[in-house]
């Protein structure tokens, strides 16, 4: 953090007229930075000659602060790194967990944490569908898609009372069961979305000015994409089939009848409707989970109150809204991780910046950066 | 809410079951008509349609419970408010009853309004001979005698008093162009807008006075100027953006023959004037001492200067078809239907019109800096552009000249393309309506344009914007001037 | 391909490469003899496939972790008494082996072959250094730069290897075990 200092401008004379280069920074209070990013900007004109992100405005030390905590209280730091879809991040952490303490997780529980998942990744789509629609200057979208957002934070708080930091998927199954009513309200909910999304598409996606900001604007060809690491659709995005929900299926999601969206060329466009056509695929496995919810009991017997689990490592991954969110967890049989590490992939997906921005405008920045789709939170952990 | 409550009761009390479909109003089997738990249901049933139901009973101590009903049960919780189908129609919601009575009164109210005015004009003519008269000299100066005052003095008068007019349209259509916006783009994207300003009293219909009460709050916010700014550059950039937006406004015809200045070279006189308020735009980037504002204001000076072209050449073939840079000779030279039902609009010359049109409409947005074209000031990329800056009063300035310009764009529109002040239907009704009127309601059709358009597309990237002009709207331009020669020589002469 | 087959094809390419003693659950894990075959283990996992730098991070082994590192009192219970007992402490597991060496793992993913194969490799924690895969993998970039600012591990030929997450002001490397808060401007 803060080396991203103003980098030696160059003055250069050419044919007589001497140029300037201008160092911007673009953010951390920003309105398109998506919380605390900074990025330090040297321009020439509105094009970009160096670009150098600067993180560790929101670092919290959440892997330091495992380490005194019991496996339990871990649940809870993990709601606050991704906060746009933290229910993927307390079922990677249970996940994780799960493995060095051997449980096994009842049917019922799995199905919850199934359509829980889906159900933040719709969310948190959404919200990445409006602000990219603000990024590159539609405002409408963006209320369109908080109209459908609101519904499902409504049904998180309905079941577990939190809107936000839900801590709902608990090491050994949920913390709750759901009720007839929440059941009846999301099926009603899946049959209002799915109009929806042919309107987003016929508000945002396919309409030409956008077209002409995104598409081909931020590249990335397969090999780049795999070598930077990138994850969840902004891989996909580039034309590889990567997903861990297929790679390595973890809560049943080798039951479910889904596609991975894949895009052509990686372009900002391409990663925009990767996300879109995620949610199609979302409420699809929502719709699966629901017509065979197994009956049974949501919790694990035989998870202790202060689980001490046998010394051991343990890595599991999810694919969490924004990608392949792992957590590697080493016990060394105390009551608390004796590391916990996060591969957090808005943190991985954020790098190629530096290198992707030079070369383009100052309006392909925040395409670029919208479309790689952060959450500062994970980044920073 | 009144409304509402006389659909619920006079749907059949049944409690919980569905509507047999016997009921006289159309009650669909899924809508909560089933009266409510109360009082109320037992009152005897009014027709629907009644103006003025009979006495109100006594307010219920909680809200109208209809809303929250589904399947006859009530909801109590708060997630209630999911969209359910609770109405058969739209015409069964009071709301949309109650704003087709709005809008009918509105314009009946401008029609009662328009002949109003049209006998206050009449009066306006007297007072123009009155001031000619020798009273007014004995009254202004108390000079002995009956001497009259010279033509000169009483042009002088006139004069003050039609640019104090004009400059009143100018301020008055900022408080009431930023209100539409924002309930505008309220109901494009599915909110409600500003509902609670006005009085304590409940007169708040629609949050009528919000403009007027942030244009009061503006007033009184701190006036910043930045340590890094050039303290007279920062300072002079808002009077040189809105002086000319002043200016420009003189030849401008409200309706037939009234403009402030009738001025032979109307059309030039206006563009002219308008490019100049890209001055201020660049003082305003270059004097605030800011980056992401010295950006805006290029940005802006290059958008303008280069908007400018396709807009002024999109109105060369109307010049060509009226022959006259006055702006009530090209109005003149709409009069008129053909075959007595088509008015001789110039948007309804074939092809030449309507590109002409489409044209002058997009370079029109452009000018005023609006979404998609509001790149200047692109809030996600430069924050705010060329007035990030600048706060309280000034700030509401470079605004109030946004909304000028959309207004002047408008009235541009109408007077080119749309016909000014004549009537699109040659019938008694239509044609009888005050010319001022129906330029008026042109051009808030046009203004509606405008806001529309920038709720609903995303914007240009610079170079795309610069591309979009130079490559698509100049060349196209040229083509229809080209073919409007054609016209004019071969069809119409 | 299953692990026992792959591990065969590592070792058939690197006999000196074994199964490491402490596995990650499920996935196959080896360890690196030295940290000289770190660079031809990855390129050769990078040719074979395996192109996908999943993560890299580190462990500390030396012990417990030390309370001093946190900034906040140990007990943040507001409505204990001043002088309760902690709530949170850290305690060492008499029956686990402690050693004070910097666990590094990298894990690498087939994403054709759906395998994934986590490379381990041990250092001693006052020398803790390794060559950098940045230019193999630009995923390393900032994940290296991660382990350094938190785990104090010096990756050689890091293009730009400074601190990321933690300010410049912050002293040490805090998931180090033995690490104990400076106080610093923001502390009262």
């Amino acid at each position: 953090m803060n080396n991203a200092t103003a980098a030696p401008i160059d003055n250069e004379t050419v044919g007589g007229v001497q140029t300037d280069q201008m160092f911007i920074n673009m953010g951390p209070q920003h309105p398109s930075t998506h919380g605390v990013l900074r990025i330090g900007l040297t321009v020439e004109g509105e094009v970009i000659v160096k670009a150098i992100p600067d993180i560790g405005y929101l670092h919290r030390g959440t892997e330091k602060l495992a380490e005194v905590r019991n496996f339990h209280h871990c649940v809870v730091l993990t709601d606050r790194w991704d906060y746009v879809s933290a229910m993927p991040n307390n079922l990677v952490f249970c996940l994780s967990a799960e493995k060095l303490m051997g449980l096994k997780i009842p049917p019922r529980a799995d199905a919850l944490r199934v359509i829980m998942c889906e159900l933040n990744r719709v969310a948190s789509h959404l919200l990445f569908f409006g602000t990219y629609g603000i990024d590159t200057g539609a405002f409408t979208p963006f209320l369109y898609a908080f109209r459908e957002r609101e519904m499902v934070l409504d049904l998180f708080e309905m079941l577990c009372g939190a809107r936000l930091t839900y801590n709902y998927i608990r090491l050994g199954g949920v913390m709750i069961d759901t009720t007839p009513e929440w059941l009846t309200r999301l099926k009603e909910f899946v049959e209002y979305f799915k109009p929806r999304l042919d309107e987003y598409d016929t508000l945002l996606s396919f309409n030409p000015i956008f077209m002409a900001r995104t598409k081909n604007v931020g590249c990335l060809t397969a090999a780049e994409a795999v070598n930077w690491g990138l994850s969840g659709p902004n891989l996909r995005a580039s034309g590889v089939d990567y997903d861990v929900r297929k790679h390595d299926p973890y809560c049943g999601y080798e039951n479910y009848a889904f596609e991975v969206p894949l895009g052509e060329n990686g372009s900002c466009w391409d990663r925009y409707f990767c996300r879109v056509r995620e949610m199609r695929q979302s409420i699809k496995i929502i719709e699966q989970a629901l017509s065979k919810l197994p009956e049974g009991p949501t919790m694990a017997m035989g998870v202790a109150k202060i689980p001490k689990p046998a010394p051991g490592e343990a890595y599991a991954h999810v694919e969490a809204s924004r990608g392949e969110l792992g957590i590697y967890l080493v016990s060394d049989g105390g009551i608390s991780p004796f590391r916990m590490h996060v591969r957090a992939p808005s943190f991985v997906n954020l790098a190629m910046l530096q290198e992707k921005l030079v070369g383009m405008k100052v309006a392909d920045v925040i395409a670029v950066l919208g479309s790689i789709d952060i959450v500062l939170g994970e980044v920073d952990r | 809410m009144s409304e509402a409550s006389e659909e619920k009761k006079d749907a059949p009390a049944s409690n919980g079951a569905p509507a047999p479909a016997a009921a006289p109003a159309p009650a669909p089997a899924a809508a909560p008509v089933p009266a409510a738990v109360g009082a109320p249901a037992a009152a005897p049933a009014p027709a629907a349609a009644a103006p003025k139901p009979a006495p109100k009973p006594a307010k219920a101590p909680l809200p109208d419970p209809v809303l929250n009903r589904k399947n006859g049960r009530l909801l109590e919780d708060r997630f209630a408010t999911w969209p359910q189908p609770i109405f058969d129609s739209k015409w069964q919601r009071p709301s949309y009853r109650q704003g087709a009575v709005m809008l009918a009164g509105i314009f009946v109210g401008l029609a009662v309004l328009g002949i109003a005015v049209g006998e206050l004009s009449k009066w306006a003519d007297l007072f123009y001979h009155w001031l000619g008269s020798p009273l007014p000299k004995f009254l202004l100066f108390g000079a002995p005698g009956f001497w009259q005052l010279s033509p000169l003095a009483v042009d002088a008068i006139w004069i003050a008093i039609k640019v104090l007019i004009v400059l009143h349209v100018i301020l008055i259509n900022g408080l009431w162009s930023i209100w539409w916006e924002r309930k505008i783009s309220a109901h494009i994207q599915s909110r409600v807008g500003p509902t609670y300003a006005g009085s304590p009293k409940g007169m708040n219909w629609h949050g009528w006075a919000q403009t007027a009460i942030d244009g009061i709050k503006l007033l009184l916010k701190e006036d910043i100027t930045p340590v890094a700014a050039d303290g007279p550059v920062h300072a002079l950039a808002p009077a040189i953006v809105v002086i000319p937006c002043v200016i420009a406004f003189a030849p401008v015809l409200f309706g037939k023959e009234l403009a402030a200045a009738s001025l032979d070279i109307g059309t030039l006189y206006i563009f002219a004037f308008a490019g100049i308020t890209v001055f201020g735009v660049v003082m305003a980037g270059w004097g605030s001492g800011n980056k992401y504002s010295l950006l805006g204001g290029l940005r802006a000076a290059a958008q303008i200067v280069s908007y400018e072209l396709p807009r002024g050449f999109s109105v060369v073939p109307v010049l060509m078809f009226a022959g006259s840079l006055d702006l009530s000779v090209i109005v003149k030279a709409q009069a008129g239907y053909w075959g007595g039902i088509i008015p001789r609009w110039f948007v309804f010359y074939p092809v030449v019109g309507q590109i002409a049109f489409a044209i002058f409409l997009i370079a029109s947005i452009a000018e005023t800096n609006r979404v998609p074209f509001d790149i200047p000031e692109a809030e996600s990329e430069l924050v705010g552009g060329f007035h990030t800056e600048y706060s309280g009063m000034k700030w509401s300035i470079f605004f109030l000249t946004e909304y000028g310009y959309v207004l002047l764009g408008s009235f541009l529109l109408a007077t080119f393309f749309l016909g000014g002040g004549s009537s699109p239907i040659n019938l008694p009704p239509f044609t009888l309506i005050p010319s001022w009127l129906w330029m008026l309601g042109k051009a808030m059709l046009m203004m509606f344009t405008f806001l529309w358009v920038r709720w609903t597309l995303p914007r240009f990237r610079v170079d795309q914007l610069m591309d979009f002009c130079w490559k698509f709207l100049l060349p196209w331009s040229f083509a229809n001037v080209v073919v409007a020669g054609v016209y004019l020589a071969l069809w119409l002469k | 391909m299953t692990q026992d087959e792959l591990f065969a094809k590592i070792q058939a390419q690197f006999p000196k490469i074994e199964k490491a003693a402490n596995p990650v659950k499920d996935y196959l894990t080896i360890r690196l003899p030295s940290k000289g075959d770190l660079l031809s283990v990855s390129l050769w996992l990078k040719n074979n496939g395996f192109d996908y730098l999943d993560m890299l991070t580190g462990t500390d082994y030396l012990g417990p972790v030390d309370m001093k590192g946190y900034i906040r009192q140990q007990n943040f219970n507001v409505f204990l008494p001043d002088g309760a007992t902690p709530e949170i402490e850290s305690a060492a597991n008499p029956a686990y082996a402690y050693k004070p060496v910097i666990d590094l793992l990298w894990s690498f993913v087939s994403i054709r072959e759906k395998a994934r194969v986590i490379v381990k490799l041990e250092l001693p924690r006052d020398a803790a250094s390794v060559p950098s895969l940045a230019g193999l993998f630009k995923a390393a970039d900032w994940q290296e730069r991660e382990t350094f600012d938190l785990l104090g591990v010096t990756y050689e030929g890091h293009p730009n290897l400074t601190k990321i997450l933690t300010p410049d002001f912050l002293q040490g490397h805090p998931l180090r075990k033995d690490y104990a808060h400076v106080k610093d401007r923001f502390d009262e």
